[in-house]
């Protein structure tokens, strides 16, 4: 069967400053990608990473980015993503660092790793909890974790979590 | 302190807190090390299981000169205190002592500038065989263009040397935003010319094996061979306090 092969890289944008995550932008995030492709691999690099390249999908709650490449030069896109250290929108300069999570060949599997890495997240905040009513809601949103309904779920909570922190 | 919350918050089991010593100024005492329970009141656990993590300390020391490594010789308590000790030599005949009789866990590998010296088959097998590790550093990869340039070719003359064992990659990370995960170091180690599964290596596997080195150096002074003699209970008994004796000493 011919069909081209795509990657699905899931990485997490760290940053310390909280307002960093609320202005990442696929456009910005894509700009400062493929700058770290050339810095590092050159116009070889980025003519090859480019293919094929988007950003898939985007949770600014969560700092949850979602990346496509092709599957013949995804190795060049992993080993230049920790050389991302800023992103700059609107003026704005941002230092942060990506984190790789996983990396899938389809977005189905990538969705399940972030189902199940979205709940180890929420049982570290479980811990760290000291408000009761936060509690109940993190213990119902682990319960009601699924496939379908997950990523509605886990966006609100973190919202909650991050506006009463 | 900053700096190890988000090595936790990244999933990393494990960190060392180093301490480097530099021969160039005048003598320097070797202090104790920080205890890792003044910086944590509980440290916290590693995502995923759960287990604790680690802090370790680390000492470095930077040797230009053979005299210096008789401090390694030495009895002082304070080195003992340690659980890994790294050397970065700067000359060839260093880096020929330091892989064959030095008593290390790691051999630093410069990456900020051009190497003076090229590596050798010999020490670099004898240092593999006795199960010394050569460690790499990638924070200035990220900084700093040029650094990036010395870091590839210094790593990758270092590889076609010893095809990609006994590597380990670490950060020097000053900053909290200088650090980057572990799949992400396992990537760069491919940059390194490190095949996939000798990059996940570098990262996980030969961490925890230079670990276990650094420990088996601070308990394993001397070995106590007991014989079983008939009267076998006293025997026991006066071997115990031996041992306890031994570790107390060193």
């Amino acid at each position: 069967m011919v069909r081209f092969k795509n990657r699905y890289v899931l990485c997490e944008v760290v940053s310390e400053d909280p307002r960093c995550r609320q202005c990442i932008e696929d456009r910005a995030l894509g700009l400062a990608v493929r700058d770290a492709i050339t810095r590092v691999h050159g116009d070889y690099g980025l003519a090859c990473c480019s293919i094929s390249f988007t950003v898939k999908y985007l949770n600014a709650y969560t700092g949850t980015v979602l990346l496509r490449c092709r599957k013949d030069s995804y190795r060049l896109l992993c080993s230049a993503l920790p050389f991302v250290r800023y992103l700059e929108s609107r003026g704005q300069r941002y230092p942060c660092f990506l984190n790789t999570l996983h990396v899938g060949g389809t977005i189905r599997t990538c969705q399940k790793f972030l189902i199940e890495y979205n709940r180890t997240q929420l049982l570290r905040l479980l811990q760290n909890c000291t408000n009761e009513e936060e509690r109940q809601c993190i213990q119902k949103s682990l319960l009601s974790c699924s496939l379908t309904e997950e990523q509605s779920q886990s966006g609100d909570e973190d919202d909650d979590d991050d506006g009463t922190e | 302190q900053n700096i190890l919350t988000v090595y936790f918050l990244v999933g990393y089991s494990a960190v060392a807190l180093n301490h480097v010593i530099d021969f160039k100024e005048k003598k320097q005492e070797i202090t104790k090390p920080v205890s890792p329970s003044e910086l944590f009141p509980s440290l916290p656990i590693v995502q995923g299981t759960s287990k604790r993590i680690k802090v370790l300390t680390r000492l470095t020391l930077v040797v230009s000169d053979p005299s210096h490594c008789n401090l390694l010789r030495s009895t002082s308590a304070n080195i003992r205190l340690y659980d890994i000790i790294a050397v970065f030599p700067k000359t060839e005949k260093l880096f020929h002592i330091a892989c064959t009789t030095l008593d290390v866990d790691l051999v630093c590998i410069n990456v900020t500038e051009k190497l003076p010296f090229y590596f050798r088959r010999p020490p670099v097998n004898m240092a593999i065989d006795r199960g010394i590790y050569f460690e790499l550093l990638y924070t200035p990869a990220i900084k700093d263009s040029t650094m990036r340039r010395y870091t590839i070719s210094n790593a990758i003359s270092l590889m076609q040397i010893c095809k990609g064992k006994n590597i380990v990659i670490s950060s020097a990370a000053e900053r909290p935003l200088e650090l980057r995960g572990p799949y992400d170091v396992a990537n760069l180690g491919l940059l390194f010319g490190l095949s996939e599964g000798e990059a996940k290596a570098a990262v996980s596997t030969n961490c925890r094996a230079t670990m276990l080195h650094g420990e088996t150096r601070k308990s394993a002074c001397g070995v106590v061979y007991t014989v079983k003699k008939p009267r076998k209970v006293e025997e026991e008994e006066t071997a115990v306090p031996a041992c306890k004796k031994a570790k107390t000493q060193a």
